[in-house]
């Protein structure tokens, strides 16, 4: 008898699996898009959101004012028109009369103001409020130096009509609208079920091509068309994210066809499927570089900021990456207005040189010994190694690399930063001011410690400037005076998205700011 | 013996509270908290966030307080006691990363996932043991069990089984039986391993014992003689081991749920700290903690069970 024994916890086993879930090789709805996120959504809630995977799936249960169209172009979307008044401080805002939310109640300007308020509520703690501190007495609302909101510079004139008075004239206010911190919110939804309750499927309510079906947390989400959106109906009634936070499982999930989209390949294994049919490739708002800090020697030196610079042969770490990144030595990426390839310190050797012996270091003699530093992910170090291998054939310097963890290493970058480190910056909205704002001395992301007024009052000038003709000069010199005169940061490239798609999708198209947008999908199997 | 394991709970409740404070502590010297980013935040609007966190608070002694002479304040008016004081209510505060989400919700949705995973790993424990006959090939899987990482031995099953075969699906955990073969076994194999490694030692140990040479003298039947005397008395080491070994199984595996993509709980003992989400560190800590507890208690208790010469005082 004891002798089966095993083959009778065998057939336990199986029987329990069997019993878990009989039978479920169900075949999936053909119109079931399925696709990749890389983590759990930190959250739903639109006012909290900080993150590109919540807004994955924000962005299409909910829009804004107005939208992005493929090239990134603002486009209406709630509000079908819009008037700017000449000084460019007052914005009118009129809705489309057609919109419900998903539970069946129409739109109103109020849901706008309900969402603004709690956006900028000191309570809500929202990291994104300061989108919105170029509105009148907003700033001071969201650090309690007021308390009555009717101060604020937003209100609804009537059902279908908001109006928004600002502070000074801001050329990107526009595009402010198709970012998810300033979608409209439904007021009693979030003071019925409070927070987070309020985004679980049973209880949010929304606006936008698809409704939330079921979050599994740290498994998948599941989206349904909204049969309420007052657009051209999705074309998939379904589409599931699944939570997968290892990128090769991904991609053994995508080969073996349980998943038709996956947007992050492992970085060294995009050379690998740089030919395969299913691959897309896209431009994408992001730069790589590397920054200096000027307040410590030797990079206080401007020659030997530039020197370093011009010692690099940017082409060579592309080629590493071989994801069909753009080489750059300017600062705004391609794709947004004011990319100007030509600015920037070119590769040469000859005045590399020569701008280190003026420095005091010829061919390399005595220059200090200093440590780049870098984020421990496996791209990084590739560009490190190629980088440090280029110093020090080009200026023989020798270089120590560093990495560090993610939090450790940022903390020790505003802290403390070392002599040359790496960076990226990604684009929040697609306008230049988002990124060279980033190097103007007040910015707390401007971790070169490099503070040059000139090049503020240029940035300020941009911002007031609302004719394009006359903003793009201005960009124009401080791009100049960032990349090439001053030189505190190393361009290095611009990122490239690389995704694998199944050949029957259609209708998804890549953007340059990578958002995920799904009303547009079809399946034809 | 209810005596003994409501005095070992008991005992165990300051050594929760230790324990927590160590978590505290080391969390709060490693660089880096739950809000710092690339993108630099505004200071007022950080500053919300931390009063909406208590994490404007200062850590374990406020001294302005002190300053201030509310004596009470110094000691209570710190993240150290808002913690505790929800940890002795029950309550693991809200999690940094996955804003608001309170952190006994998110082990209540994950831990369930690594419990059933966890049990079908030791199904195939338990299946091992009553098979003396597989101890050969055994002995093979063993070695390569204990040798081979599990990160190994996954990415060798979905290469085989999923891309190559395409018999079963390379990740997820959608219900259906078919899910849960790969990863039960790979995260069976090594304990598994360890433990068929730990018993054959044991068993030749215990077999040269003179105890074993006189059952076989009195000629007992040779079955007999390894059930009774051989198997239960090398069970000794084999239970030390199986506590932990048990309570790792029951948490899961985070290589096998990061790289099956499973919703378990494993995956947040690595992601939490990497993303300074304090209190679901505390959290995830806590859970294992309460668990090797339990699987200590049960080591002792089958100790007795199986050994008459230990007695549980």
């Amino acid at each position: 008898m004891k002798k089966y024994s095993w083959i009778a916890v065998i057939l336990l086993i199986v029987g329990l699996m069997l019993y878990a879930k009989p039978w479920s090789k169900k075949s999936l709805p053909s119109n079931e898009f399925r696709f990749v996120i890389v983590s759990e959504p930190p959250t739903l809630d639109w006012s909290l959101a900080t993150d590109n995977v919540s807004a994955d799936i924000i962005f299409n249960l909910m829009e804004g004012l107005v939208q992005y169209d493929a090239n990134l172009n603002v486009q209406p979307a709630l509000a079908e028109k819009w008037d700017i008044s000449k000084d460019g401080l007052h914005y009118t805002f009129y809705l489309r009369k057609d919109v419900t939310w998903s539970d069946g109640k129409p739109l109103t300007a109020q849901d706008f103001v309900d969402g603004w308020q709690r956006l900028l509520d000191p309570k809500t703690a929202s990291e994104y409020a300061y989108f919105l501190f170029d509105v009148k007495n907003a700033q001071d609302y969201n650090s309690k130096k007021i308390s009555d909101f009717n101060q604020v510079g937003v209100h609804a004139k009537d059902d279908h009509t908001l109006v928004i008075d600002l502070w000074h004239p801001a050329s990107y206010f526009l595009t402010l609208h198709a970012f998810w911190a300033t979608f409209p919110l439904r007021k009693d939804i979030v003071e019925k079920f409070g927070a987070p309750q309020w985004t679980e499927p049973q209880n949010i309510v929304t606006c936008g091509p698809f409704k939330l079906k079921a979050w599994e947390h740290d498994y998948k989400v599941v989206l349904e068309a909204n049969p309420l959106y007052y657009g051209p109906k999705p074309k998939v009634q379904l589409a599931t994210a699944y939570i997968i936070n290892e990128d090769s499982t991904a991609l053994s999930l995508y080969e073996t066809g349980k998943v038709d989209l996956i947007r992050r390949i492992p970085p060294l294994l995009i050379a690998k499927y740089k030919n395969h049919p299913d691959h897309k490739n896209g431009p994408f708002l992001r730069g790589y570089y590397y920054g200096m800090n000027v307040l410590k020697k030797p990079f206080s030196d401007v020659r030997v900021r530039k020197a370093f610079s011009m010692a690099i042969d940017r082409t060579q770490l592309t080629t590493l990456l071989g994801g069909n990144q753009i080489p750059t030595t300017s600062w705004i990426p391609k794709g947004m207005q004011g990319y100007e390839p030509e600015i920037g310190l070119k590769f040469d050797l000859d005045k590399a040189k020569l701008l280190l012996a003026q420095a005091g270091y010829p061919n390399g003699a005595g220059f200090p010994q200093i440590k780049m530093a870098y984020d421990t992910r496996d791209d990084n170090k590739v560009i490190a190694e190629s980088l440090q291998q280029q110093w020090k054939q080009n200026l023989n310097i020798e270089l120590t690399i560093e990495n560090q963890e993610w939090k450790v290493y940022i903390k020790q970058l505003q802290t403390d930063a070392p002599p040359l480190w790496r960076l990226g910056w990604g684009a929040d909205f697609p306008d230049p001011d988002n990124f060279l704002n980033l190097f103007t001395s007040y910015s707390g992301n401007n971790l070169t410690r490099w503070k040059n007024k000139s090049y503020d009052a240029l940035i300020e000038a941009g911002a007031k400037e609302l004719d394009i003709s006359k903003r793009l000069p201005i960009y124009h010199k401080a791009q100049k005076l960032l990349t090439e005169e001053e030189a505190p940061i190393i361009p290095l490239f611009i990122d490239a998205q690389n995704v694998l798609i199944k050949p029957y999708i259609h209708g998804y198209a890549l953007n340059a700011m990578s958002i995920n947008i799904l009303k547009n999908v079809e399946i034809h199997k | 013996m209810l005596l003994f394991i409501l005095k070992r709970l008991f005992i165990s409740i300051p050594v929760i509270f230790i324990l927590a404070t160590l978590t505290f502590c080391i969390m709060r010297v490693t660089p880096g908290g739950p809000f710092d980013k690339d993108k630099a935040i505004p200071p007022e609007i950080k500053a919300n966030i931390e009063a909406k966190y208590h994490l404007d608070k200062p850590t374990f002694i406020n001294t302005p307080a002190f300053y201030k002479k509310k004596w009470i304040h110094v000691l209570t008016e710190t993240q150290y006691f808002y913690y505790m004081k929800g940890l002795a209510q029950g309550d693991l505060g809200p999690s940094y990363k996955y804003l608001g989400r309170s952190v006994t919700d998110i082990i209540l949705d994950s831990l369930p996932v690594s419990v059933e995973l966890g049990f079908y790993a030791a199904l195939i424990l338990a299946a091992y043991k009553h098979n003396t006959w597989i101890d050969n090939a055994a002995m093979f899987t063993a070695i390569s069990g204990i040798t081979l990482p599990s990160f190994l031995v996954a990415a060798l099953l979905i290469y085989i089984f999923s891309i190559k075969m395409a018999w079963l699906p390379a990740g997820l955990w959608d219900g259906g039986w078919e899910y849960k073969i790969l990863p039960t076994i790979a995260l069976g194999l090594r304990p598994v391993a360890i433990i068929a490694r730990l018993m054959r030692t044991s068993m030749l140990d215990v077999i040269k014992a003179d105890y074993v040479r006189t059952a076989r003298a009195k000629g007992l039947n040779e079955v007999w003689v390894i059930l009774k005397h051989v198997v239960k008395n090398s069970l000794i080491p084999v239970i030390t081991i199986s506590g932990p070994l048990l309570a790792g199984i029951i948490t899961g595996s985070f290589v096998i749920e990061h790289v099956f993509a499973i919703p378990g709980i494993a995956k947040h003992f690595i992601l939490a700290v990497t993303n300074r989400d304090y209190t679901l560190i505390m959290g995830v800590t806590l859970v294992y903690a309460v668990l090797l507890i339990i699987a200590n208690i049960l080591v002792d208790v089958f100790y007795a069970l199986v050994d008459p010469r230990i007695k549980l005082s």
